[in-house]
């Protein structure tokens, strides 16, 4: 009787074991599809141009969007929900590329919310990046109960943009460990490009100083930027990102940075010592460039979040 | 025999502890945030030179912003850490003045591009824990 009943689970274990693996190989197969589409299966086929060390190193140069999102709030100007990627939107993104960029989308959007502090609508857009991150297998960074706990309690955040900026540099580092740092490449482009729409928005509305010498130093950014997608220009998609990337560096040739070295200064504050630098740079960028420069950033983004 | 072994489980533990406390980078970054001020946390760096050398990243910095670099050290190592801000090879910062290290250092960044913070350990070796944080953006009419 034992032995009928073991030989019957063995089977039924057998079964479920075979049906399981049927699946999974289905989804293994849909994952691969995804992946050439991204494409996470380059590692090791086409040799990089770069090595995932330098691109790694590189990408570490692109500038927070939190620091844009600091920028903007000084200059005064009121917060607009209107100039953000709905979280709604998220179901559109169904391919990892897509996925990937607009990860980083929201992750720039979720800076610019944090930074003025609506803890109203933080919820919605942290579930919107961490769907985002699962679809791309990193959702393990973000610890979606405790970031939406936090968010509850105003006090907390600072805790919360804290833990958010970090989580985004752990998946950083990890995508690049993995050797996936086209994926990290892209979530990158997403915040940074996101970064500049925001600023651009501000800009056409305020015609803030800071701002327009912000976007034009973003010159070296584009440079870097350029370099590190062009390393993936075999796929169909990086190759739509590379040309918009490119127009936008071309545009950027009539933005003129001058340096000039002056005195370099001491301060003590706080006793802290703090160190003027004595190199200083002054951006020159036309209102027509600037014009021209506002509206590819604006057409890049329309594409990224379509 | 009960005692060689409670003796070899008492330094097993204890080395462990010993260790855990030197390189806990958790409990590291949890005391280098609270030392960063009321700034506005940009990124961190996780130092880990038991065997000696020197850890570079690169950062980029913006115009008309002052930074605060701080760093922790671990609790088990030997001797202090360096951290040092270049421009290429020209050194602009560093956390060690007339002999003294300090645990901070600010920096008013006046000219946009890639900067190289660099953390050795001069004499020892062990592990730390960094912040760059953003503490002031100046406006353009704003003197430092």
């Amino acid at each position: 009787m034992v032995k009928k009943l073991m030989f019957a689970l063995f089977i039924l274990a057998s079964a479920n074991l075979f049906v399981s693996c049927a699946g999974g190989s289905d989804k293994k197969k849909a994952d691969q599809k995804d992946e050439l589409t991204l494409p996470d299966s380059m590692t090791g086929d086409a040799p990089l141009k770069l090595s995932e060390e330098i691109i790694g190193d590189v990408i570490q140069n692109i500038s927070s969007p939190v620091e844009m999102a600091n920028l903007i709030k000084s200059t005064g100007v009121d917060f607009s929900q209107q100039m953000l990627n709905s979280p709604e939107n998220i179901s559109d993104y169904s391919t990892s590329f897509k996925r990937a960029l607009n990860l980083g989308v929201y992750s720039a959007d979720l800076g610019y919310i944090n930074t003025y502090d609506k803890s109203n609508i933080v919820v919605s857009y942290l579930l919107a990046v961490k769907s985002l991150a699962d679809g791309i297998r990193v959702g393990q960074f973000f610890d979606f109960e405790s970031l939406k706990r936090m968010a509850s309690n105003s006090s907390n955040l600072d805790s919360l943009m804290q833990i958010s900026v970090s989580s985004f540099n752990q998946m950083d580092n990890y995508l690049r460990q993995q050797n996936r740092s086209n994926v990290s490449a892209l979530v990158i482009t997403g915040a940074w490009l996101e970064g500049l729409y925001i600023a651009s928005n501000v800009i056409e509305e305020t015609n803030n100083e800071d701002l327009i010498k912000r976007l034009g130093e973003q010159k070296e950014v584009v440079d870097i930027l350029y370099i590190i997608l062009q390393n993936y220009d075999q796929n169909p998609n990086f190759k739509v990102l590379i040309d918009h990337v490119g127009d936008l560096k071309e545009l950027y040739k009539n933005v003129k940075i001058t340096k000039e070295v002056g005195e370099p200064k001491r301060i003590e504050q706080d006793g802290m010592l703090i160190i003027v630098q004595d190199e200083v740079s002054h951006v020159n960028i036309l209102p027509e460039d600037l014009g021209t420069i506002i509206d590819k950033i604006k057409e890049i983004r329309a594409d990224i979040v379509s | 025999m009960r005692k060689i072994l409670f003796s070899f489980l008492f330094i097993f533990a204890l080395g462990s502890s010993a260790l855990y406390g030197q390189c806990d980078q958790d409990a590291l970054l949890k005391q280098a945030l609270s030392q960063m001020g009321d700034g506005q946390y940009i990124k961190d760096f996780a130092v880990d030179l038991q065997g000696g050398g020197e850890k570079k990243f690169s950062v980029m910095l913006n115009s008309r912003s002052l930074y605060k670099f701080n760093v922790v050290n671990g609790s088990g190592n030997s001797g202090e850490i360096l951290m040092q801000l270049y421009d290429g090879d020209k050194l602009l910062v560093t956390n060690k003045v007339d002999g003294k290290v300090y645990p901070a250092f600010g920096f008013i960044c006046r000219s946009a591009k890639v900067y190289s913070l660099v953390f050795s350990f001069p004499e020892g070796s062990g592990c730390a824990r960094a912040i760059l944080s953003l503490q002031k953006q100046y406006s353009a009419g704003e003197s430092f």
